[in-house]
């Protein structure tokens, strides 16, 4: 096989750093001995202390009948998985709760979100960088191991990396008697996850691509390794003329009331007053949406107002008081079920240029409610502009910018 | 704990076998008349009597051709080691010609030991291959060309399946063409000059009868009596699981499986779900763990999903249902909006929210594919004013009122009046 050099990215030279000639260099050497410890094979597991299975159901309520599914399809060390199909709606802790398990098994696994990895290539390279055990700095210009764009090009990369790392992970299992196996990664199967896979299907490419990811498996006929995905949408709706073999699929059910009600009451310095507080305030709002992170935002508002007459917040409520803050908290329940979704941004519900002028004739109390953040006029107008421009077709802006009036008046000419 | 590990080998021991599709089709080898032996046939023909050939090996996904092909050239490459040579392409991934041809090349390569550059264009890879191949025919040697996938490589100018066999038209060349692919019609979709240069040797692979259904239960499930565990415990999980299989509700199982589906694929998923689900304490398999791994089997996507909506996103779907009675055409948010508005004034009903709540409810029904927009033009348009429709029908929507957990009667009456 032919040696090709890792792609190198060409940077522009600013005056400083060529006016500057040791700069560049210096960094480089302070960045190099930060990062100068290779990577192993050991860091492609969680990296924080394993936990345990206790910890493990008690940190996802509601979630306990996937985890130990889950576990179940994954098998004991060593067992050879077909490809896991995790689906449910957004903010249902799918993700957390695959990442928490590899945590307990202190499995290998290499993760890549397809939110973050936007193209094809990024995707390709991003796993090969993992597998490879590279790591991007300023030393190699932050590029990736190997150049990839072409699922060809993927499949041969990637059964290279993995030959590799299983090689190494076998060789572990000759060494894991003597030494303490907190930091090894344990057995050698090693799993691939691929998040947020519903968004493949609007890249360009995606009439390839997933088709191929479907088959990865069937492809590589590997039995090291294990392919997971994760969805926000059902099975059903990857679609394709000519099939693909359908991986075993799990679902993530929306939290029950009372499941919501344990997340909720995380981490809450008086339990027995926010309970209280979501007695009144739960049943409610869960009419209208019961994700985790909508609920979340809209509560803090409401639970200060709730706790206005109380001089304590340490207290203890009994029925009397329940009963007087939820007297207090009623008027205001109604109008905050239709501002569920708003999101405070500090005191400032108005941020129009138009009403700083108002503003600055009520005085000098008024400058609390100025924007936290300074932006200059240029990029106020950018904004606007950029407003108006993804609201107009383009045809209207072309017509009114371009110096040819959009058309090619040429043809219009009459002889 | 001894017990548990014995269980886990066993587990290992099945889910190994269940991901090992060369294990599970040696069972269908041995008779004569099987397309393994056909396909044998025909190959080592070829390769001892040193000619072309080229066969299609034709069937619904899942059914084993691929494992039958490989079955077949592991056979040959045991016997006649130093006269064949095998290429594998792969039409997902290699449809285009200079994919294509550099990964000849560079399989070519691997296989004789030759430098290989990725430099090289799409000409030199092509006279490469055209060398090899007259060297390979000069020396006896076969090439075999498997091309998987193959109604993707005939899409297009169809160059390389051209180059391909009309190489081997030339009578120094000793190739075999061997074609896989899930469309029945893939031979149709040959351009003529490829199709008269094609021999029209097509091998069906079916999926299988009952009885061999049966046969291969009992040879995936069964466990190995010369296999490391102890000989007891194999004699009671194998007598176990011949219980089970005898069974009247196993064979009801069987049956709604083959209902829907009867091929190898759809087999091996439901039987390494039922393998997943052993219970490790006791050791042995039972009727639950098949029964559980059925109804992983037969999802209801959108009843789930119908299951988990919101009350407010119940209303919504329901003021669809019925402007899709009213005005079958086109309707978008803002008419669901009216709808709603209507219901309310007439019904009285408590659940009345603002209308950028309700354009959250509409997002997120959007994302979860209960509904969707008609139009492909894009974002240029808001959410509000672009066309909807739902994707699912008034059967699947009363199913879903009547199972949630906690649905207005209002919902429930007004869908019923309609339908």
């Amino acid at each position: 096989m032919g040696e090709e050099e890792s792609p190198q990215i060409t940077r522009r030279t600013t005056r400083a750093s060529s006016s500057n000639p040791n700069l560049n260099s210096a960094a480089e050497t302070v960045l190099h001995n930060c990062n100068s410890q290779p990577l192993t094979h050991n860091d492609l597991v969680y990296g924080d202390e394993p936990i345990s299975f206790d910890d493990l159901i008690c940190s996802f309520p509601g979630r306990r009948i996937q985890i130990l599914e889950l576990l179940q399809l994954l098998g004991p060390l060593n067992s050879p998985v077909i490809p896991l199909f995790i689906y449910g709606g957004a903010c249902r802790g799918k993700t957390s709760t695959v990442l928490q398990i590899f945590r307990h098994l202190n499995r290998p696994f290499v993760y890549s979100s397809c939110l973050t990895c936007y193209s094809p290539r990024i995707l390709f390279e991003s796993i090969l960088n993992q597998l490879l055990l590279h790591r991007k700095h300023e030393g190699n210009g932050y590029s990736s191991a190997k150049r990839c764009e072409r699922p060809s090009e993927f499949v041969n990369l990637l059964r290279e990396a993995l030959g590799n790392i299983i090689n190494s992970l076998k060789g572990n299992m000759g060494k894991s008697n003597s030494k303490k196996l907190v930091g090894q990664a344990k057995g050698q199967i090693i799993y691939l996850i691929f998040d947020n896979l519903e968004l493949v299907r609007d890249w360009e490419k995606s009439s390839n691509i997933l088709p191929f990811l479907f088959m990865l498996y069937d492809i590589m006929k590997m039995p090291e390794v294990g392919l997971i995905f994760i969805s926000n949408t059902s099975p059903d709706t990857y679609y394709f003329n000519t099939g693909y073999t359908e991986p075993v699929p799990l679902y993530f059910p929306e939290y029950t009331e009372d499941d919501l009600r344990q997340i909720l009451m995380r981490n809450q310095c008086n339990p027995k007053l926010y309970s209280s507080f979501l007695d009144v305030l739960l049943r409610p709002f869960s009419r209208i949406t019961r994700r985790v992170d909508e609920l979340s935002t809209a509560f803090p508002a409401l639970f200060k107002k709730y706790c206005e007459p109380l001089s304590d917040l340490g207290i203890f409520p009994n029925e009397k008081m329940k009963r007087m803050l939820f007297s207090h908290l009623q008027p205001h329940i109604a109008p905050s079920l239709n501002e569920i979704f708003r999101v405070e941004a500090g005191h400032n519900k108005d941020k129009a240029k138009g009403k700083g002028n108002a503003r600055k004739a009520e005085g000098v109390s008024e400058a609390s409610d100025e924007v936290e953040f300074h932006m200059s006029t240029s990029a106020k107008y950018l904004l606007i502009s950029a407003f108006l421009a993804s609201r107009n077709p383009a045809t209207l802006d072309a017509s009114l910018f371009d110096s040819t009036g959009g058309s090619d008046n040429r043809k219009r000419k009459r002889k | 704990m001894g017990q548990k590990s014995l269980a886990e080998q066993a587990q290992i021991l099945l889910r190994s076998r269940l991901c090992n599709p060369t294990f599970i089709f040696t069972l269908f080898s041995d008779s004569p008349d099987s397309n393994h032996s056909k396909l044998k046939f025909i190959i080592s023909s070829s390769v001892t009597e040193a000619c072309n050939n080229s066969v299609l090996l034709l069937g619904p996904r899942g059914c084993g051709k691929i494992a039958v092909l490989e079955l077949v050239l592991d056979d040959l490459l045991k016997e006649y080691h130093d006269l064949i040579t095998v290429i594998k392409l792969n039409g997902l991934l290699h449809s285009d010609d200079n994919c294509a041809l550099k990964e000849i090349a560079r399989q070519l390569c691997v296989e004789h030991q030759l430098m290989f550059s990725k430099m090289a264009s799409f000409d030199d890879n092509s006279q490469f291959m055209v060398a090899m191949l007259r060297e390979c025919g000069l020396a006896h040697k076969t090439v075999i060309f498997v091309l998987d996938e193959f109604d993707l490589f005939a899409q297009g100018k169809q160059r390389l399946l051209y180059s391909l066999l009309d190489a081997m038209q030339s009578v120094t060349s000793q190739a075999v063409v061997v074609g896989v692919s899930c469309r029945l019609d893939a031979d149709q979709l040959l351009e003529k000059r490829v199709r008269s240069r094609f021999s029209h040797r097509k091998l069906l692979f079916l999926p299988p009868s009952r009885e061999d259904l049966q046969r291969l239960l009992e040879h995936i499930l069964l466990l190995p009596t010369d296999s490391s565990l102890p000989h007891d415990y194999v004699a009671d999980f194998n007598a176990k699981l011949l219980n089970i299989l005898a069974g009247e509700k196993f064979k009801e199982i069987i049956e709604t499986l083959s209902n829907s589906d009867l091929t190898f694929n759809h087999m091996l998923r439901f039987l390494f779900s039922a393998v997943c689900y052993m219970d490790l304490e006791s050791g042995f398999m039972s009727l639950d763990n098949f029964k559980a791994a059925l109804s992983t089997i037969q999802r209801q996507p959108k009843l789930e999903c119908l299951k988990d909506c919101s009350i407010l996103e119940l209303y919504i779907l329901v003021c669809m249902k019925r402007l899709e009675v009213k005005e079958p055409d086109t309707y978008n948010f803002n008419s669901v909006m009216k709808e709603y508005k209507s219901i309310h004034d007439s019904f009285q009903t408590s659940d009345y929210y603002a209308r950028n709540v309700c354009l959250r409810a509409f997002e997120h029904l959007l994302q979860c594919e209960l509904i969707s927009v008609v139009d492909n033009r894009g974002l240029s348009q808001s959410i509000e004013f672009r066309p909807v429709r739902l994707l699912i029908s008034c059967h699947e929507l009363n199913q879903g009122l009547k199972s949630h957990r906690s649905c207005p009667v209002i919902l429930q009456k007004l869908v019923d009046r309609e339908g």
